[in-house]
C-alpha cells in the first residue's frame, strides 16, 4: 500500500510536518506493507509557481504529483493562513489533473497557532476534497500549538487519541476488505493508460449524426 | 523540396521591446512578418506560417489576407497557417478562402487547424467552447467534403444546412490543400488526423518533450490502423523555438531580457531551467543543429520542422538575422543529417505537385469534374 504524505509548512521543522509524521506511522502500523512518501511542498514552491504561469511541471514536481496520484491513501496536512489552507496547498492540488485524487481515502490535517481555527477542516478542507471526489475520513485532525502540551478534556480527545482515531479509519479504507466501500479508481499509471485510449473516430462522426466520406466508410 | 521541409512561424504579438521599452505599431507588426516571410524564402526556408488571432496583442487575424501578399512577392515559399481556428471560423469560408490562395500561389498553401487557446473567441463567433471538440470534428467533416465534392448537401449542429452549395474556386487541380491538425495535448486531434490520413503538428515549444512523444506515437498507432501506412510512414510537423548568436554567452545574453519578459512563460522558470525542460535552443547555430537532430530520437522521422523566431518584442532586424543564420547555417545541415538518418520508406513532406501526382495514380480519384 502506498501512502503518500503532502505536508505545505513553511518552517523547517514545522509542527504541520510534525503533525504530518505522526499521521503518518500511525497510518502505517495498521496497514500492512504500508510505503510512506512524504512531499514537502515548500521544497516545490517555485516549480508550483511556475507550473501555474506554464502548464506543466518542472521535474521534481513531476516525480511529486506521480506520488500523489499514484498513491493509495493520502495524508494532507497545512497550517491555516488568514483562516484556510495556505496558498502553497492549495496551489499544489490546483494543478493536479481534475480527476486525479477521485476515490483516493484522504486523511486531512491542519496546524494552528490558536484552537480557535479547528473548524478549518470541515470549512475548508473537507469541501476542497468533496470536489476532488476523494474519500475524506471522518476524523480530521487539527493540532494547535497548545495541543503538543496538553491532554484531552471533558469536550474534546487529546491529540494522540484524534490521530489514532484518524489513522484507524485511513487504514480502514485502505485495508483489502474495504475494497467496494472506496469508489472505484485506478492508479495513476493505469489512469494515464485509459487516458492513451481513443474513442475511435467514427464513433466520434456517429455522435453528431455525420456520415464519414466515402473513402472512410468501413474502415 | 524533398525530403524534410524547414520554415518559421509566427505568432504575431505587438510585445514592447523590453530592452528599449518601445513597443511596435500593428503596422509595422504586419509589415514585419511580410518582411520575414520574404527573407525565409530569400534564405532557402521552404515554410512561412501565420497565427489566426482575435484579440490584442496579436495582429494576425486575417491569414489568407496576408499570405495572399507573401504569395504575390515569392515564388517558392510554402504558406501555410500555425493554426486556422476550426472552430470558430466557417467551414465555407475556410475552403473558399484557402482554395482562392491555392489559385493565386500556384498550389503553394497548405493549412494547420486548431482549436485556438483564447476561450472569449468561442463566444465572439457565436459558439460554445464546450463544444470546443464537437466543433473541430464537424466542421472539418464538412470542409473536407466541400473540398472534394462539387455539389453538397449538408446538415450539422453548428451551422446553417447547405442544399445543392458549390464551394468555390474549385481546389486547384482538384486537389484540395493539405492539412495538417495542431494539438498540443487532445488525443482526440491525433486521433482525427489519423482517421483521415492528414498530417499531425505537435507545437512542441512550451511543454516538456515527453507530450509530445505520446501525442505522435499515438499519431502514429492510429494512422496506421486506419490504413494509411505504417506508424513511419505518417505525416509529423513539430515547432520548435530558438535565439543564435555566434557564441552562446552572447545569446543567452542577449535573449534573456525577452524571455523573461516573454508573453506566456515570462516571469516564470528561468531560461537556463526552460532551456533544460522544453525545445528552446538559445545559444550558436551548432547548438540548435545538435538540439533539433535530437527531436527525431522522440517522434521519429519526420516532416516539418518550424521555427519561432520573432516574438516578445524582438526587433525585425535581430529577428531577420536569426532567419538569415537558420537558411545559411542551420537548415542546409539539418537537410543534409536528417536525410541521412531517413528510411527510404519514410514520405517526403507534402507538396501540392505531390498530392497531383498521387492523385492521378489513384484509382477513384478527386470526384472534381
Amino acid at each position: 500500500m502506498r501512502i503518500a504524505v503532502v505536508a505545505s509548512g513553511l518552517s523547517v521543522p514545522s509542527s504541520t510536518r510534525l503533525l504530518a509524521d505522526r499521521l503518518a506511522a500511525a497510518t502505517a502500523g495498521r496497514v500492512d506493507g504500508a510505503e510512506v512518501a512524504v512531499v514537502e511542498l515548500r521544497e516545490l514552491a517555485v516549480e508550483i509557481a511556475n507550473h501555474l504561469t506554464n502548464g506543466f511541471p518542472g521535474p521534481r514536481l513531476a516525480a511529486a504529483i506521480e506520488t500523489v496520484t499514484g498513491a493509495d491513501g493520502l495524508i494532507v496536512v497545512t497550517p491555516v493562513f488568514s483562516a484556510s489552507y495556505s496558498g502553497l496547498f492549495k496551489s499544489f492540488f490546483d494543478v493536479l489533473e481534475p480527476e486525479a485524487l477521485a476515490g483516493t481515502p484522504v486523511l486531512i490535517g491542519a496546524t494552528g497557532g490558536t484552537p480557535r481555527h479547528s473548524l478549518v477542516l470541515e470549512h475548508a478542507l473537507r469541501p476542497l476534497f468533496a470536489y476532488l471526489r476523494a474519500v475524506v475520513v471522518p476524523t480530521g485532525v487539527y493540532a494547535a500549538s497548545q495541543d503538543w502540551g496538553t491532554e484531552g478534556d471533558g469536550y474534546a480527545d487529546g491529540l494522540a487519541e484524534r490521530v489514532d482515531r484518524a489513522a484507524t479509519e485511513l487504514a480502514a479504507l485502505l485495508s483489502p476488505a474495504a475494497g467496494s466501500r472506496g469508489a472505484p479508481r485506478a492508479a495513476g499509471a493505469d489512469r494515464r493508460a485509459e487516458a492513451d485510449e481513443v474513442v475511435p473516430f467514427a464513433e466520434r462522426l456517429a455522435a453528431l449524426g455525420i456520415d464519414p466520406p466515402a473513402d472512410r466508410r468501413g474502415g | 523540396m524533398t525530403g524534410m521541409q524547414f520554415g518559421i512561424f509566427s505568432v504575431g504579438d505587438v510585445t514592447p521591446d523590453p530592452t528599449t521599452g518601445r513597443t511596435p505599431t500593428e503596422r509595422d507588426r504586419v509589415k514585419a512578418m511580410v518582411a520575414m516571410a520574404q527573407r525565409a524564402e530569400e534564405v532557402g526556408l521552404d515554410v512561412f506560417a501565420t497565427g489566426e488571432h482575435h484579440n490584442p496583442p496579436f495582429v494576425p487575424s486575417s491569414p489568407t489576407t496576408m499570405l495572399g501578399w507573401i504569395a504575390a512577392r515569392t515564388e517558392r515559399l510554402i504558406l501555410s497557417t500555425a493554426t486556422t481556428l476550426i472552430t470558430t471560423n466557417d467551414p465555407v469560408k475556410i475552403a473558399e478562402d484557402f482554395a482562392m490562395l491555392q489559385h493565386l500561389a500556384d498550389g503553394r498553401v497548405d493549412l494547420m487547424l486548431g482549436r485556438g487557446n483564447t476561450g472569449p473567441v468561442y463566444p465572439w463567433f457565436g459558439q460554445d467552447i464546450r463544444e470546443g471538440i464537437n466543433l473541430a470534428i464537424e466542421n472539418y467533416a464538412l470542409l473536407h467534403k466541400l473540398w472534394r465534392e462539387d455539389v453538397v448537401d449538408w446538415e450539422g449542429r453548428f451551422r446553417t444546412p447547405l442544399q445543392g452549395f458549390t464551394s468555390t474556386p474549385r481546389p486547384l487541380d482538384g486537389v484540395p490543400p493539405f492539412v495538417w491538425h495542431g494539438s498540443i495535448r487532445s488525443p482526440e486531434i491525433a486521433e482525427q488526423a489519423a482517421f483521415y490520413g492528414d498530417g499531425f503538428f505537435s507545437n512542441h515549444i512550451f511543454w516538456p518533450k515527453e507530450h509530445t512523444q505520446r501525442m505522435v506515437e499515438l499519431y502514429r498507432r492510429r494512422f496506421a490502423h486506419y490504413g494509411h501506412g505504417t506508424p513511419e510512414q505518417a505525416v509529423v510537423g513539430l515547432g520548435g523555438q530558438v535565439f543564435m548568436r555566434g557564441n552562446s554567452q552572447d545569446a543567452v545574453r542577449e535573449f534573456r531580457p525577452y524571455f523573461d519578459n516573454a508573453p506566456v512563460y515570462g516571469h516564470g522558470p528561468s531560461l537556463e531551467e526552460f532551456t533544460e525542460q522544453t525545445p528552446l535552443t538559445v545559444g550558436t547555430p551548432e547548438q540548435v543543429i545538435e538540439k533539433t537532430l535530437t527531436f527525431r530520437d522522440y517522434v521519429g522521422d519526420y516532416q516539418r520542422q518550424l521555427f519561432l523566431v520573432d516574438h516578445a518584442g524582438l526587433p525585425l532586424k535581430t529577428v531577420l538575422e536569426q532567419i538569415d543564420m537558420l537558411g545559411q547555417e542551420v537548415v542546409p545541415v539539418l537537410r543534409e543529417e536528417f536525410a541521412r538518418r531517413r528510411p527510404a520508406e519514410v514520405p517526403d513532406a507534402p507538396t501540392h505537385e505531390a498530392l497531383v501526382r498521387a492523385a492521378a495514380t489513384e484509382p477513384e480519384g478527386a470526384t472534381t469534374a
